[in-house]
């Protein structure tokens, strides 16, 4: 079963190469859009290289709203990859 | 009848083979350098004869911001340099309101356009990005700088092939004259992808004879020319109502004294000799000149068999056989949907130096070709207006008349 640091550092792997993120700015606690500067349109393609990196999808049951922090998102995928039997 | 303002051109912008910037450019053309290579990918292709193209050097783009970056196809990365040395060269750090923005390409990115298809192609289509399908929109380059640099104007770009640069800056010319707008930025982009080479390749359209000697390969007018040498960048011009620029009291480069455009409707690949100089003539009848006015004309020439005849035909019964003519896709090569408008940025340099560019590689002009008076060498000449022609695959042709600031 995959563990959450397992998920936290790919999470952060895919967020990096896309986003051309610094690890300093991938504090669990840091929010997507205000710390980050994820929009939403980063958001969508943020959907679309996770999906690639777990192998999983994410976009049904999706809702950016509800996923604010890093630690949402890492919580978010936790979630689906349990439900999965990941 | 209510006459129109003047419009004038007071800025410009450039990427191109030579490098980043307008001075590249202008240091390239009139030292006569070479800029064209192989192509691996076309060396590797036994079918494809042509092996060389012209390519602006890598460069990092990591300066413009990862926002505005992330939906930038190659060509829209161009376009936004140039846009950016345009409006500094114009004299602003920021776009006026209400900017015009005219600009397009011959097609959008190649290489991008490979990557959607071939999750297309996979039964991938979930894999495709929102900032994929940004870069793959006919008018992306259009939208994404517009956007970066907050060009709030109108902006509308006409894909005309390889008319498209010098189209758009009629349309900006037009947009002006008739008070759509004040200013404009005009122009064309493109990026090189070999597909272009092997595309006028098979038309039996592209440079093949002088592979081994890279920039030698493109020879407008020349007796040994087999055809065109694909190249890419951008080319873009500030133009405004006359009064506008002297109330800011910017340096004028030079007046639009005329623009026609016509399309060839017998054949989409070979332009008449007659529509050519009905779209000359045109161009003089809208600037109310007489041929002998012109001094420069400024071919679009691309080194092909047909077209370089057919153009030179066209000039003869326009302007007669002493007709000052020159080609500058020896040196370019032909960057497609930038050509006109990076050339037309050499005519403002020309018509400023008081020089004359050559055709680079006219060494015996082909008998086929009408007896013009052929630019061989960089020269000195009292050079107060030039006609600037370019044509499109398609049948879309342009011409446009400069005249240098009194």
């Amino acid at each position: 079963m995959i563990t959450r640091e397992e998920i936290i550092r790919l999470t952060n792997e895919a967020l990096k190469a896309e986003f051309e993120l610094t690890d300093e700015q991938l504090v669990p606690t840091a929010h997507l859009q205000q710390d980050v500067g994820l929009d939403s349109l980063d958001a969508v393609d943020m959907v679309v290289v996770l999906e690639q990196k777990f192998g999983m999808t994410l976009r049904q049951g999706y809702d950016i709203r509800s996923i604010v922090t890093l630690n949402d998102l890492y919580d978010f995928i936790e979630k689906l990859a349990r439900e999965a039997g990941k | 009848m209510t006459e129109t303002p003047s419009v004038v051109i007071t800025g410009t912008g450039a990427v191109s083979p030579y490098g980043m910037g307008v001075e590249p450019l202008l240091d390239g053309l009139f030292s006569g350098k070479g800029c064209m290579h192989t192509v691996p990918e076309l060396e590797a292709l036994p079918m494809v004869k042509t092996k060389v193209a012209a390519t602006v050097p890598e460069a990092d783009y990591s300066f413009i911001p990862r926002r505005d970056r992330r939906s930038m196809s190659r060509m829209a990365k161009y376009a936004y340099c140039a846009a950016r040395e345009t409006l500094q060269s114009a004299g602003y750090d920021v776009p006026p309101k209400d900017l015009g923005f005219f600009m397009g390409s011959t097609l959008n990115s190649i290489s991008v356009w490979l990557e959607v298809s071939k999750n297309c192609l996979e039964k991938h289509l979930e894999l495709v990005k929102t900032s994929d399908f940004l870069q793959i929109m006919n008018h992306s380059p259009l939208a994404t700088v517009s956007q970066a640099l907050k060009i709030n104007g109108p902006c509308v770009g006409a894909a005309d092939a390889c008319a498209t640069g010098l189209m758009n800056i009629g349309l900006g010319y037009m947009a002006i004259k008739t008070g759509l707008v004040s200013q404009a930025i005009c122009g064309g982009t493109e990026e090189y992808h070999p597909m272009f080479s092997a595309c006028f390749d098979i038309m039996q359209a592209t440079s093949h004879n002088f592979n081994d000697r890279p920039d030698e390969s493109c020879r407008p007018f020349d007796k040994n020319r087999t055809g065109l040498v694909c190249s890419e960048g951008c080319g873009l011009l500030f133009l405004e109502r006359a009064d506008v620029a002297k109330a800011r009291g910017v340096p004028i480069l030079a007046e639009i004294a005329g623009f026609a455009a016509n399309t060839e409707t017998e054949n989409m690949a070979y332009p008449s000799a007659q529509t050519l100089r009905e779209c000359m003539q045109s161009a003089l009848d809208s600037a109310g000149m007489e041929p002998a006015q012109i001094d420069l004309l400024n071919a679009h020439a691309t080194g092909t068999l047909i077209g370089d005849i057919a153009e030179t035909q066209a000039a003869s019964a326009v302007f007669g056989p002493a007709c000052r003519i020159n080609s500058l896709k020896g040196h370019l090569g032909h960057t497609m949907g930038a050509s006109g408008s990076l050339e037309t940025i050499a005519c403002l340099a020309m018509l400023e130096r008081q020089k004359l560019l050559p055709t680079k590689n006219l060494q015996t002009v082909d008998e086929r070709c009408t007896p013009l008076s052929y630019v061989t060498h960089c020269e000195d000449a009292p050079v107060q207006t030039i006609l600037k022609n370019s044509f499109a695959i398609g049948g879309n042709n342009c011409s446009i008349i400069l005249r240098r600031p009194l």
